[in-house]
């Protein structure tokens, strides 16, 4: 009996194939809607992840206890050298670099600029961060003499300094506090897109600034590149720990940018509210398509219920009709939601130099498509439609078989 | 092959009254109507628009419950069943014939015919069996697959013809079941129905106001004013 409700529901349903071809891309766009959404915002957090641990922070960081909160010089990585050997023996390392830090003050000859200064090895450097692909202008640390210094292209402008212009770097030495002044000739200058690094960053390297702080052979920060790079994500990893003791804490860019975790623990809810405001809208499609569709067969249904049929399969039919519509717009959604997903996956969108959640948007963000988007959003209006059937249903099933055929018996 | 009166009736109605509400005034449709249907008869419903001959008709198939009043179909009281023993019983028992042919407009002819087999749980051998007989019987062999609006009127009152004949019920209603096809298609209609009611001794029931039906019934009850005028044998 059911293969025939399923028969008669689709027939039905093709009868008024306009009508039909008119609510199933309605509600067809909705879903195509969803995917995309859903596509967007994985491809603007993937891009998001990117900028925030690619740029400069990496998928982790080392540091002694306290110094993230107080930037004091002498709070430096207890045991560097052989927590140093022990993370290149590890094979959930991929890269590391060394970072020493420092607060300090830029001087030129025409403006002065307070700035975090910052000691690198170039070559680890490279491996982990952007600040080489950053150079507009010059050249990275090449290592030729130490007294090479590359700044920012805000600060640059700040300074009124041009490459190979002499610059005056000041910083409070470790320990005693005292004053450490050198002069540097600015031979390269960067543009990250980022406010904060491109007027408040200057690198040097890191022999330089570990003497001038007076902190020979010690560090800062050990950034890392991780294998797998979803472990930045996970805050309970066993590797966090492994690494957080003798004094050192070891953070996945998920602890070190909560605003930007907590951005993305709400994905999944900003997707569920997005569903939910669109399959609102899509759902008065499908009672209007049910109703008049019923309304016209009110007759029919008078007859089908005369002859027999029950008002359970009178109910069966029409949520059959509600899943075979739900069926008409998937096929539609899916197809119109793969096209855009892939059209956009290649071309990206634009939307660089905005920021959210603390992370400048720095390249265009391309859309994800996953087998994800397929199922579950599908399935979500499969089941969506059919319970937004249960309504005409219910109508039709409680008409009366007099009252539907009052015209004839 | 109509049974006399002194075997037990197939419908028997007593006291039948019903009254509408057409915009909160109350319309007195029926005004107690008592009387027997025997099994086999050919009987003919007839009276004026407004006379209250489909109000019956709904009245005694359970498809309305009546104001006050009886109805016992085959001996049970409709009244005492559900709205699900209704619809099983109408399934196993009754046969409709409407004016308009009211055939599912998206199944083919076989599968219009076939549809209350389905809902009896009939296997499909069976089914298909007896659609090619019914089918053959009307006349409409070669017109299994086309769709209702394939067909003229008379073809159509065939088919409804044949989906109410197909599963052996006890009684048939007909309401006006000629009233959409000119005579000759109709008399030719009634004259099959009739042959069906000799061979089968099927009961049938019409309302109607065609003298076409009038002169092939076997019984004549006039209806005036929601009450029996007249109830007449014919020869």
């Amino acid at each position: 009996m059911l293969w025939t409700f399923m028969k008669l529901a689709w027939r039905n349903l093709l009868r008024n194939k306009r009508r039909s071809i008119i609510a199933g891309t309605a509600i067809g766009l909705g879903l195509a809607s969803l995917m995309f959404v859903d596509g967007m915002i994985i491809g603007m957090f993937n891009n998001m992840i990117e900028a925030a641990t690619a740029t400069f922070l990496g998928d982790g960081q080392i540091h002694r206890v306290g110094f993230r909160r107080t930037q004091e010089v002498e709070l430096t990585i207890n045991n560097a050298a052989s927590l140093i050997q022990q993370l290149e023996k590890d094979p959930e390392v991929d890269k590391l670099a060394l970072r020493v830090l420092s607060f300090g003050m830029i001087t030129s000859a025409a403006n002065l600029s307070a700035v975090t200064v910052v000691g690198i090895d170039p070559q680890r450097e490279q491996f982990l961060s952007q600040v080489d692909e950053a150079i507009v202008a010059g050249s990275y640390l090449q290592n030729k003499s130490p007294l090479e210094i590359i700044i920012g292209r805000d600060l640059a402008e700040t300074l009124e300094v041009g490459l190979n212009d002499r610059v005056v770097v000041t910083v409070a030495q470790a320990k005693t506090g005292a004053l450490s002044q050198e002069m540097f000739r600015v031979s390269g200058i960067f543009h990250f897109n980022i406010k904060e690094m491109d007027q408040g960053l200057v690198f040097i390297s890191l022999a330089k600034a570990q003497q001038m702080l007076a902190l020979p052979g010690e560090i800062h920060e050990i950034a890392l590149k991780l294998s797998d790079r979803r472990l930045g994500q996970n805050k309970e990893h066993p590797f966090w720990k492994k690494y957080s003791r003798e004094g050192n804490e070891a953070l996945g860019w998920a602890a070190l940018m909560p605003e930007l975790s907590f951005a993305l623990q709400f994905t999944d809810f900003s997707i569920f509210f997005m569903a939910l405001l669109l399959v609102g809208v899509v759902a008065f499609s499908i009672i209007n398509t049910l109703f008049m569709s019923l309304y016209e067969r009110i007759f029919e249904f008078g007859v089908l219920r005369a002859v027999g049929t029950r008002k359970s399969g009178l109910f069966q039919l029409i949520l059959l009709e509600a899943a075979s519509l739900g069926i008409i717009s998937i096929i539609i959604g899916s197809c119109l939601g793969l096209v855009l997903l892939l059209i956009f996956s290649h071309v990206g969108i634009d939307y660089s130099g905005i920021e959210f959640a603390g992370v400048t948007i720095q390249k265009a963000i391309y859309p994800v498509l996953h087998i994800g988007q397929f199922i579950r959003y599908p399935l979500w209006i499969l089941i969506f439609t059919i319970v937004i059937g249960l309504y005409p249903a219910l109508h039709a099933a409680k008409i009366t078989p007099a009252e539907a055929m009052r015209k004839s018996l | 092959m109509v049974e006399t009166k002194n075997s037990e009736p197939l419908i028997k109605v007593e006291g039948l009254r019903k009254v509408y509400t057409d915009d909160g005034v109350p319309v007195e449709a029926l005004r107690g109507i008592d009387l027997s249907i025997y099994p086999g008869e050919f009987t003919a419903i007839v009276g004026p628009s407004g006379s209250g001959k489909t109000t019956f008709l709904n009245l005694i198939s359970g498809l309305d419950r009546p104001t006050a009043g009886q109805v016992w179909i085959k001996g049970r009281l409709l009244a005492e069943m559900s709205d699900k023993e209704l619809s099983d019983f109408r399934r196993d028992n009754l046969g409709f014939i409407f004016q308009a042919y009211n055939l599912i407009p998206v199944l083919t002819v076989e599968e219009n015919v076939e549809y209350i087999m389905l809902l009896q749980g009939v296997p499909k051998e069976e089914r298909r069996r007896r659609v090619r007989q019914i089918l053959k019987e009307v006349g409409l062999e070669g017109f299994e697959k086309r769709r209702p609006p394939q067909l003229s009127g008379g073809q159509q009152q065939r088919v409804a013809v044949a989906r109410a004949m197909v599963s052996n019920p006890s009684l048939i209603l007909a309401d006006e079941p000629t009233a959409n096809l000119d005579s000759e298609t109709g008399g030719g209609l009634l004259d099959m129905m009739r042959e069906l009611n000799t061979k089968t001794g099927m009961t049938f029931i019409f309302s109607t106001h065609d003298e076409n039906v009038m002169r092939r019934a076997r019984r004549l009850i006039i209806l005036k004013d929601g009450r029996v005028a007249e109830d007449k044998q014919l020869p």
